[in-house]
């Protein structure tokens, strides 16, 4: 395969089976359209595409900048799209909440802007709320701007209309699937799919997946959300049905380690759902099938929208358990009570003296901003984190050097304290209070 | 359009103290009958201990600094009282507030002056020595030239900043008509140099109406800053005042706040029948079967709020210090933290009750309480707190759900003679129909629902307030000025 640009990459996406030993249906074939092989990762690749290319000659004569309400994968695409045409990319939103997104948006040079939350004293007479503003913005007079408005854009629509839809007939040999299932977030690709679909076959049953109220499963909006969203039709779906966050990473789980398939949440959701809602339909064709009747074969498919790697902090926020540490030596956690509280310490007072008398090393475990901006004179600081790491392979210092440890209130220092005198160094002792008592004391603090 | 005979009920949470209180058999009914409708109750231990909540919330991040409770919360005499009787602090945003503060027993040292402020505001809040919560160069001037002119100490102040940017991507911030925009430090802290012979700068601060955490994260980033410009000068800050908007939640039961507003946004659409009087959408409406708008309610259930959201904001990274937490910044840097909570101080404080005076049918068929009360008596509507009364019987005892009748849905309406006096623009589930005389009890009002709006439109009365407290198994109660924390009607404790 030979392209000019990396935007004839877009679509084409392969069609994969899913084991039935992993899905565990008897009498449906699971097919995943895996739009995470989209050149920036998504299936929102086709729709910021086909949304923007219209717009492209007029808005790089203009220099104007590209705008979106997206939160993600639509912002992805668009960024990259509109930085090939050398414009601006700009996404505001409100609900922006995976920390590699943002970064990985930063890096591809979109400009982003947050949405403030909720207020929390209530102004009812409050009309500016930031969303109107935006488009009051766009829409002034003067202004340069190419908005791709994704949830009332019928370009969004049109991508999946005229390629995830067909491209999936083809695939199944011309044939519309008898069950599709996607997940719900601009409410694109769904409705564009399902309309081909039922045009090659109004039997097709059409599932739209949506989050459970209070959670949170990124791309997917709840089912009050999507109320919101210019394109969704209630019509498109024969049913809604919710999944949640726990649910989604356990079909993520299932589709990366045992398919191969290396889907975000979204996608894992989107398997997750597929699975709950066709198994009582294969139970029931077992059942026909034992009494006698005849059972034809079924398919269905469903839209792996983007890939796992994003979602590494999400996921570790939900199931820690999934990220397994190594066991750790020296490691502060693995003291008892007994020996932090048996720590040597010394008070400022004494401390002091013993500077005075026998010049120990100081070692300040705060931030370096903190301590730039304060510290005991002749200190050096080794932040917490870098002294944790420092300690796993031995001591850092020489057992002949007294040393002075030091933190804020004198917790972590004790800590340490007891960790160094169980690794064997004779002579380190806890500043009692820490720096703030050491303040307190009015003994001297430098900046220097 | 009838009304659903599917109850929409929006329980409230009632911890202990509170459903103690509501439990109390024919006390309340003897104080409504005593003291006339509305009446508000409040409590003045409650209060104690929630200052306790928050102060525990500072020691587990071992912090030290003050809890201010921002006075305009409530006005109770009560409250103030027996907060001043803790190690908590009060923040006041007028001369009367102040005054009463003073009046309290808050020695100048755990107040701050906060707010708007007018000249004799400032002269007295000069002339006592508290802290002055400073919202501009100009009021600093102002300060100074007061100082100066009637000799006074130099009065410690806190400079209030505001529109804080910080790395990574841009959050957007509500336009505040208050402190000084971060970007103009440098001149603010010209202004405090040159009055450093009147003012004693103790730290800086932001309050910011949002409920989102990440917003008050990068402007505590932006404090601890501000903090370093002010040391790189010489000064000597101490602590780092983020405000309150901690929360409260209202509700018992999180899956009826969801189940109300998906109903609420289907009734918007026109799938169901309206909840609402005349079809009012909270702030939603329907563009073409699409929605629009956005819900202009307090977010009723909130699984984390009060001193829970400020032990979270502590623990929450701060991405330009090396993702080090909030609370180690400001304890590594030997920062003092100053919070101002108030709604979340008062939360479970108090109650407004008022008796049932009629029931009726409107046109269409619903019915419509009348009740002793006006709607600002209990200003749930005007800061949009959506959360159901409790009835209680004439004998006091609290009606709850019988096995045999439906749950009534009904209109509750206020006694002024204006269409627009509508205790709630919401229909409100109620274990059955309530009787004239009955009580109907608004649970949880303290923070700002109480008497934040209240007038004496129509000459119609002001809820009277009373303090209670349990002594010795039984409910106690006194007018709210005249309580003090040491003794109790009939004598010294």
């Amino acid at each position: 395969m030979r392209y000019e640009s990396i935007t004839e990459a877009i679509g084409n996406t392969p069609l994969v089976r899913i084991d039935p030993a992993v899905h565990g249906l008897r009498h449906i074939d699971l097919y995943a359209k895996l739009e995470l092989l989209n050149p920036f990762g998504s299936v929102k690749d086709r729709a910021a595409w086909n949304m923007a290319r219209p717009g492209l000659a007029e808005a790089v004569e203009h220099g104007s900048q590209v705008v979106e309400l997206s939160s993600g994968n639509t912002a992805k695409a668009l960024a990259v799209i509109a930085g090939m045409h050398g414009l601006p990319f700009k996404s505001v939103t409100n609900r922006m909440r995976i920390p590699e997104i943002k970064d990985l948006l930063l890096l591809l040079g979109a400009e982003i802007e947050e949405l403030p939350g909720q207020s929390e004293c209530l102004d009812p007479t409050n009309t500016e709320d930031p969303l109107t503003l935006f488009h009051r913005e766009l829409s002034g007079p003067g202004t340069s701007y190419l908005h791709t408005d994704q949830y009332f854009n019928p370009r969004n629509t049109e991508a999946h209309a005229t390629g995830t839809g067909p491209e999936i007939v083809k695939d199944l040999d011309g044939r519309a699937p008898d069950y599709f299932v996607a997940c719900v977030g601009t409410a694109g690709s769904s409705t564009g799919v399902a309309r081909v679909l039922r045009e090659h076959d109004p039997r097709v049953r059409v599932v739209g997946l949506v989050a459970a109220k209070s959670d949170f499963i990124p791309g997917i909006r709840t089912l009050d959300e999507v109320h919101e969203v210019g394109l969704f039709d209630p019509a498109t779906y024969d049913t809604v049905e919710s999944v949640g966050s726990d649910e989604a990473i356990e079909g993520m789980l299932a589709l990366a380690r045992r398919c191969g398939i290396l889907a975000g949440p979204t996608g894992g959701a989107a398997y997750y759902g597929t699975v709950r809602h066709l198994r009582e339909i294969d139970e029931q064709l077992t059942e026909d099938q034992a009494a006698g009747e005849e059972v034809a074969r079924r398919s269905a498919v469903f839209i792996v929208c983007d890939r796992i790697e994003s979602y590494l902090s999400y996921t570790k926020r939900r199931r820690p358990d999934l990220f397994r540490q190594p066991v750790r030596r020296n490691d502060p956690a693995d003291l008892t009570d007994a020996e932090i509280a048996a720590a040597p310490a010394i008070d400022t007072q004494e401390a002091q003296k013993w500077l005075e008398r026998d010049r120990p090393l100081v070692v300040d475990l705060r931030s370096p901003f903190a301590y730039a901006a304060l510290h005991i004179e002749g200190a050096i600081n080794i932040v917490d984190q870098l002294f944790d790491e420092l300690v796993r392979g031995g001591l850092p210092f020489s057992t002949r050097q007294p040393v002075l440890l030091v933190c804020p209130v004198g917790e972590q220092s004790a800590r340490y304290a007891a960790l160094l005198t169980r690794m064997g160094h004779p002579d380190v002792r806890s500043l009692t209070g820490g720096v703030i008592a050491w303040r307190d004391a009015g003994a001297p603090l430098v900046r220097d | 359009m009838p009304s659903s005979p599917e109850p929409l009920t929006l329980e409230p949470r009632l911890e202990r103290r509170l459903a103690a209180l509501l439990g109390a058999g024919g006390f309340l009914p003897s104080l409504v009958d005593a003291l006339g409708s509305p009446l508000s109750v409040v409590l003045p231990e409650q209060i104690a201990e929630n200052a306790e909540r928050f102060r525990a919330a500072y020691g587990t991040h071992r912090l030290g600094g003050r809890v201010y409770f921002a006075h305009k919360a409530n006005r109770s005499s009560a409250l103030l009282r027996r907060l001043a009787a803790t190690d908590a602090a009060v923040d006041v945003a007028s001369l009367g507030e102040l005054q009463h503060a003073l009046g309290a027993g808050f020695t100048p040292d755990r107040i701050m002056a906060t707010g708007p402020k007018n000249r004799e505001f400032l002269w007295l809040a000069a002339r006592t020595g508290v802290t002055v919560n400073a919202d501009s160069g100009g009021e600093l001037d102002e300060l100074a030239a007061l100082v100066r002119a009637h000799h006074l100490a130099r009065i410690p102040v806190v400079l209030r900043l505001s529109a804080f940017d910080g790395p990574g991507v841009r959050v957007l911030s509500r336009p505040s008509r208050f402190g000084t925009p971060a970007g103009e430090l440098d001149a603010l802290l010209d202004t405090v140099e040159r009055h450093a012979d009147a003012l004693e700068p103790l730290g800086v601060g932001y309050h910011l109406d949002t409920t989102s955490p990440e917003e008050k994260a990068r402007a505590l980033e932006g404090c601890v800053r501000a903090m370093d410009a002010c040391r790189a000068r010489g000064l000597r800050p101490r602590a780092v005042d983020i405000g309150g908007g901690f929360g409260v939640n209202y509700l018992a039961h999180a899956a009826e706040w969801e189940r109300y507003t998906s109903e609420l946004t289907a009734a918007v659409l026109g799938q169901r029948p309206p909840l609402t009087w005349r079809g009012h959408g909270y702030g939603l409406r329907n563009d073409g079967g699409t929605l629009r708008g956005a819900l202009g309610l307090y977010p009723a259930h909130r699984p984390v709020a009060g001193a829970r959201y400020l032990d979270e904001l502590l623990a929450m990274p701060a991405p330009s210090f090396g993702g080090r937490s909030l609370a180690t910044l400001l304890l590594e840097n030997l920062y003092d933290l100053y919070t101002e909570p108030g709604r979340a101080l008062v939360d479970q404080c108090g109650l407004v009750l008022a008796r049932v005076l009629e029931v009726r049918r409107t046109d269409s068929g619903e019915p419509l309480v009348r009740l002793a009360m006006k709607a600002d008596d209990a200003a749930l509507e005007e800061h949009g707190v959506l959360l159901d009364p409790v009835l209680l019987g004439r004998d006091g005892a609290r009606v709850t759900r019988g096995g045999d009748g439906p749950a009534a849905g009904v209109y509750l309406a206020g006694s002024l003679c204006l269409e627009a006096d509508l205790i709630t623009r919401r229909m409100v589930f109620l274990p059955r129909l309530p009787r004239p005389g009955e009580l109907l009890a608004f649970a949880n009002t303290a923070g700002y629902c109480m008497d934040f709006q209240t007038s004496r439109a129509q000459h119609q009365p002001v809820a009277r307030k009373v303090a209670a407290w349990e002594e010795d198994g039984s409910w106690r109660w006194c007018l709210d000025e005249q309580f003090w924390p040491i003794t109790r009607p009939g004598g010294e404790r």
